[in-house]
């Protein structure tokens, strides 16, 4: 198990650099001039000197690989340059952002695998019949329907019609408060703070806007994990130990929980790099949507505006971010499944 | 027998119909939508009635109401479906024609070739799709073009892997090793021999895509990175809409149309190319038929 960590360790350097040289193909096709914002620390660099000398100071007219190391240094340092629409270095709007997005991840996480799972187990065992099909089709639906339609529309319902679940991070009276030297925020994520802080109020009302997100991104995801898992429970019930576990006289429950679940979760852990990947890019949509302040909203706002400082840069966390949860990933796979291990 | 299967079972049946009424909507659209005559040369460009900036509700001349800015709602949906088309159909065939060149060359030179060739593919697919195509969006600058770019760049490796399988697996079959001994020249080889034996499950696989990709590029219009404004376009309409949830102190739902319409353009899409793919991976699994 140690040398199995150790091996995806090893290979975690290759996988940056693959990310960053990624990024930087992508950045090649700024003009030298264009790329000065993402080196500089504050817009008063612009003011006293001319674009040219700017050029010439980071070196963004020497040849390739030594551009490429020097913005590699710059990275390791965590300059990643000054966004004009943020008004702020991007390393500081990254840092300021990150805590929202990782609360409503934290949120989402739970609901969406459980649900999935359990959704997936009841469309198996009642396999070509009502709830199957019933299932099945919900699955196809929720497939097809598009996060930022489905969000728009529990907008409309939930706060248009019913007024429960507003947009935002926190109502405005929330947020005067927790803006106050009274309230600390340990931790930038609302709900934990609250806490921390004694003020089930300022609990209540976090809670109440990550709702509607948080169905945004969950009712997706249960529809592609309902999938995976049925078709594996499916082919892991065909199997010869099944059988024999029923032969044994064992109840179908045990037979269900023990024999065939734990076997067809492998599958399900194999897509959860994926699922990875499609949250994150399902995070930029249910931000927007929702007008969550959190580090998605801040790419999107970004791109609107042509900042690709801004954007490089979140992607470059991004990038990261995703390395580091795949390795997670990866170390968990290796304890479900022993086979993983050996290989 | 695949088709016949398709043609029994009613979920496909459903996805087959709302695929062949998009089809029809997309190719009578200048009959169903009449373009005005003071943009005729292009037709793309959904008519604005009257001014200011609030969606008004369907009548009897807009069936669908106008939606922010006052754009026609139905006329956007019409020729939007066109859009689509254009883009599924842009980004699935290029996407495709890169893929199966790289994937079945690399397969077919095997090797270290191959191997560095599937690094670089991985690399490719470790990203999250919707950022990258973010990234790729902002750089090159706004527009539907550059969204078709983007989705092309990012689209082709799924379909290289694919092809490159089916390729190592035929690569072995004793027809090829007639040709080669025969003095085939390699590329005949793949052209006549190999790639015939391994396209189809790739092309089947595009062809499910095509949901998918036009989701994506709608979601690209609706973060205002795709078309620009005022071009037939789903996502955007539903962008429109973002302004407008709240509808009036006395009525909530007040403006309703401007998400309902384009947002069921959208899902019925989908579901239809959803519909028939799901049905596809049943009749082509046999595991499940046990």
């Amino acid at each position: 198990m140690i040398t199995y960590i150790a091996r995806r360790l090893l290979f975690l350097p290759v996988v940056l650099i693959g990310v960053t040289l990624m990024i930087f193909v992508a950045m090649s096709f700024l003009t030298p001039y264009q790329l000065v914002s993402t080196y500089i620390k504050s817009p008063e660099e612009l003011k006293n000197q001319s674009l040219d000398d700017l050029v010439r100071k980071y070196g963004l007219d020497q040849p390739v690989h030594v551009r490429y190391i020097n913005w590699m240094r710059n990275l390791l340092r965590g300059d990643l340059g000054y966004s004009a629409s943020a008004n702020m270095p991007v390393a500081e709007a990254i840092a300021r952002r990150f805590p929202a997005t990782v609360e409503l991840a934290l949120f989402a996480i739970v609901p969406v695998i459980l649900g999935g799972i359990w959704l997936g187990t009841i469309s198996a065992k009642h396999y070509n019949r009502p709830l199957d099909h019933f299932s099945r089709v919900f699955a196809i639906v929720g497939w097809s329907l598009p996060d930022f339609v489905f969000g728009l529309i529990l907008l409309m319902v939930f706060y248009g019609v019913l007024g429960w679940f507003p947009p935002g991070r926190l109502s405005m009276w929330a947020d005067s408060i927790v803006l106050t030297g009274d309230f600390t925020r340990f931790t930038g994520l609302n709900t934990l703070d609250a806490l921390l802080n004694g003020r089930p109020d300022i609990f209540w009302d976090s809670v109440r806007h990550l709702i509607a997100p948080v169905m945004t991104l969950a009712y997706l995801w249960w529809a592609y994990l309902l999938r995976i898992t049925r078709s594996s429970m499916l082919e892991v019930m065909n199997k010869d130990y099944v059988r024999t576990a029923r032969a044994k006289g064992l109840t179908e429950r045990v037979v269900m929980n023990r024999h065939v679940r734990r076997n067809a979760l492998i599958p399900v852990a194999t897509v959860s790099g994926s699922m990875v990947l499609g949250l994150l890019g399902g995070v930029v949509i249910v931000e927007t949507v929702f007008d969550y302040k959190g580090i998605g909203l801040l790419t999107a706002t970004g791109a609107q505006q042509l900042d690709y400082t801004l954007v490089l840069g979140t992607t470059l966390f991004y990038g990261l971010l995703l390395v580091l949860i795949n390795l997670v990933v990866d170390v968990l796979y290796a304890v479900i499944d022993p086979r993983v291990r050996l290989e | 027998m695949v088709v016949k299967k398709l043609l029994r079972n009613p979920l496909s049946m459903i996805g087959l119909l709302l695929l062949l009424g998009f089809i029809l909507v997309a190719v009578f659209a200048p009959w169903i939508a009449p373009t005005p005559e003071v943009h005729a040369n292009d037709p793309y460009r959904v008519p604005r009635y009257g001014w200011g900036n609030t969606p008004e509700p369907p009548s009897s001349e807009h069936p669908m109401g106008l939606t922010q800015g006052k754009y026609d709602i139905f006329y956007g949906i019409v020729w939007g479906t066109r859009t689509a088309f254009q883009v599924g159909l842009i980004v699935t065939g290029l996407s495709c024609l890169i893929g199966i060149v790289i994937g079945s060359t690399s397969a077919y030179i095997g090797g270290k070739f191959d191997e560095v060739v599937m690094r670089f593919v991985d690399v490719f697919m470790s990203f999250p799709f919707l950022i990258a195509a973010i990234v790729i969006t902002t750089i090159l600058g706004r527009g539907l073009d550059k969204v078709i770019i983007a989705l092309v760049i990012f689209r082709w490796t799924g379909y290289a892997r694919l092809i490159r399988g089916n390729v190592l697996q035929v690569k072995q079959e004793e027809y090829v090793m007639a040709a080669r001994a025969g003095g085939v020249v390699h590329r005949k080889i793949l052209i006549r021999h190999i790639l015939p034996n391994t396209i189809f499950p790739v092309l089947i696989q595009a062809s499910m895509n095509m949901g998918s990709i036009v989701v994506t590029a709608s979601t690209l219009s609706f973060l205002g990175l795709g078309a620009p404004e005022g071009h037939a376009d789903w996502g955007q309409m539903i962008s429109f809409a973002r302004n407008w949830i709240l509808g009036t102190p006395d009525n909530p739902m007040a403006y309703w149309y401007t998400v309902v319409w384009p947002g069921l353009a959208i899902v019925l899409f989908v579901l239809s190319w959803n519909l028939i793919g799901d049905a596809f991976r049943d009749i082509m699994d046999p595991r499940i038929q046990g």
